[in-house]
């Protein structure tokens, strides 16, 4: 087949079983699977749509012919008559490659999404800093996305949608509304602990925790006392009654509460004495809105791996 | 490419084995392609206590192509766990087929054994157009003022985006010799000075890879002069284009009508209401800091 320069050889998304080998000249290609600025060129000798020839597959790219080409068309009746007069074992490899091929793409697809993550929570996080609510503009996280971390917009969206499955935004027109920045800010921070630190976050809770952490929570919601320097006062005393109530019967104890005091997210009114009985202290104390972001986070955060390669 | 040359082809193998015999072990010198033909192998993996199967294959399944053609080891050990029939394509076997083939077909070949190849490499590759935009991307959302220790912030950032280290810390360089970073200490770390200029900096490369004018580089000297008088001008000050006009003629800044128009669709300005208009604080300040630091973006210092 000839082409003159200027004429186009076909559209992206045309079924076809075919495929094209360069013999002279040179073409551009464009399709939305190529995302470099510039068209990719087929010279002598490149081949084109072999999924075409294979699967029946739409057309890869727009082809145009940038100067006068030469072009050969191998049609799928032609590889079919090949194949079988060879022995079956070649058909079972070309099979064997295709297969491969898929999974391959698959992989790099999920792989792709999961990597693309962290890169996006960190600049999500940085936004919503920047603009100082609770509101970052879609499209200026996917631009920046694509900036640093090559991330597509639809691999960006593919991650609001995730997020917003685990409620930690809602997508709207064209904005992200962010339930809370801090938790944004401490999902980004439980990954990069896991990835580099190769060890489970402080952030991540034992059981236990998160149930004394409900209970602080339920009575921070029912308490009708001001807040003590910007933070939730519980009793121990009705901490302890409505663990015994929520916790199955389970009594709270110093050991039980010593983890949150250690990592700081519960302060007693007196320094602990890990060896005397839990009413050395009279109150605890805790940040409710960081109390609620952590929470959050252990809901979250087991969910995450799965949701991500759905 | 319509090569269908007839040539001496080698056959495969085909053998019986009795369970328990090892069809492949992973140290073996020669690559072959092993068809199950009846019964069922497993890959496993000896060298674990107790060993591990990998997978099992059934009549029709096939291992050792990425071996084959694309040299990749095989990792595993391939036993009988039946009595099974297999058919061996040898290294000769296949590359006598592959002559006797037309040279399109041989290419389809290549192209998908390559295609996988390519994928995993770009896999372990940053996916990232432009190393250094990818930085500044990354360093102007750190908080500023603060000192971050070197490595562990080259550590996070190839770990978002796959980079490779020595590049990273060229770029680190190219960011500090710009003024945009400051690297200092024994044990280095960096501190962001002005996040802004990172920002300035990432739009400047765009423009440059786009091949498109960067907009606050291509003033003129009365539009920068225009600039620089707005920046100390009250934001909530809101008037017609002939009042502006008339503003700066005050101020001996000869401004057209074209002048005008170039800077409102540069966004300097805010239509407040009906026709009146006032400076956008934000956008002055963007160029105003790019005309500033116009050596440091260019890089020519």
């Amino acid at each position: 087949m000839k082409l003159s320069a200027g004429d186009f050889l076909c559209l992206e998304g045309d079924f076809a079983s075919s495929l094209y080998i360069v013999i002279s000249g040179t073409l551009s290609g464009t399709g939305s699977a190529h995302t470099a600025a510039t068209p990719r060129l087929f010279e002598p000798g490149d081949i084109i749509d072999v999924f075409s020839l294979l699967e029946h597959a739409p057309r890869e790219y727009t082809l145009k012919a940038e100067e006068d080409c030469e072009i050969q068309v191998v049609e799928h009746e032609q590889l079919k008559a090949i194949l079988d007069e060879k022995p079956s074992w070649l058909r079972s490899i070309i099979e064997f490659l295709i297969r491969r091929n898929h999974i391959g793409e698959e992989n790099a697809r999920k792989s792709n999404q999961v990597q693309a993550l962290p890169s996006l929570l960190y600049l999500l996080s940085g936004i919503l800093k920047e603009q100082g609510g609770n509101t970052a503009p879609m499209a200026t996280v996917s631009a920046r996305a694509a900036r640093m971390n090559g991330t597509r917009p639809e691999e960006c969206h593919k991650l609001f949608k995730v997020l917003q499955e685990l409620g930690v935004l809602k997508i709207q027109e064209n904005s992200l509304q962010v339930q809370s920045p801090e938790l944004v800010h401490l999902l980004y921070e439980t990954l990069r602990y896991r990835a580099l630190e190769q060890k489970i976050s402080p952030n991540i809770l034992s059981m236990t925790d998160q149930m004394v952490l409900t209970v602080f929570i339920r009575l921070s919601q029912r308490s009708k006392d001001p807040l003590r320097n910007g933070l939730s006062a519980i009793s121990t005393a009705d901490l302890k009654k409505e663990s015994k109530k929520s916790m199955h019967g389970m009594t709270l104890t110093t050991r039980t509460i010593g983890a949150l005091v250690e990592k700081g997210i519960l302060t007693p009114s007196t320094s602990l004495d890990f060896h005397q009985p839990l009413d050395q202290a009279e109150f605890f104390f805790g940040d409710f809105d960081r109390i609620m972001d952590l929470l959050e986070l252990n809901r979250i955060f087991p969910l995450l791996d799965k949701k991500l390669v759905e | 490419m319509n090569g269908n040359s007839r040539q001496q082809v080698i056959p495969p193998t085909h053998s019986s084995v009795k369970a328990g015999f090892v069809v492949y072990s992973h140290d073996d010198q020669e690559r072959k392609i092993i068809i199950l033909d009846k019964g069922e192998l497993a890959a496993v993996d000896n060298s674990l206590t107790p060993r591990k199967v990998h997978f099992t294959m059934q009549p029709g399944d096939l291992v050792g192509v990425a071996a084959l053609l694309e040299r990749e080891p095989f990792r595993y050990d391939l036993e009988a766990t039946r009595d099974s029939e297999i058919t061996v394509v040898g290294e000769d076997c296949m590359e006598s087929e592959l002559k006797s083939i037309p040279l399109w077909l041989l290419a389809v070949i290549r192209e998908l054994s390559a295609r996988n190849r390519q994928r995993k490499e770009a896999l372990r590759r940053s996916r990232a157009a432009n190393s250094l935009v990818s930085l500044s991307e990354f360093c102007r959302h750190l908080k500023k003022g603060e000192p971050y220790p070197l490595e562990s912030l080259v550590q996070e950032f190839c770990w978002q985006t796959k980079a490779c280290a020595p590049e990273v810390k060229e770029d680190l360089k190219a960011l500090s010799r710009r003024k945009f970073v400051e690297i200092a200490g024994m044990d280095p770390v960096v501190t962001v000075t002005q996040p802004e200029l990172l920002e300035l900096f990432v739009d400047y490369l765009e423009s440059e890879a786009q091949e498109k004018p960067w907009p606050p580089l291509q003033l003129t000297l009365n539009q920068k002069k225009a600039l620089v008088r707005l920046s100390i001008t009250e934001s909530d000050l809101s008037q017609d284009p002939p009042a502006w006009l008339a503003f700066f003629q005050k101020n001996n800044i000869a401004l057209t009508a074209a002048d005008w128009i170039k800077m409102q669709g540069l966004g300097w300005f805010i239509n407040s209401k009906g026709n009146l208009f006032a400076p956008d604080s934000k956008k002055i300040e963007y160029f105003l800091l790019a005309l500033r630091y116009d050596i440091n973006l260019r890089g020519v210092l």
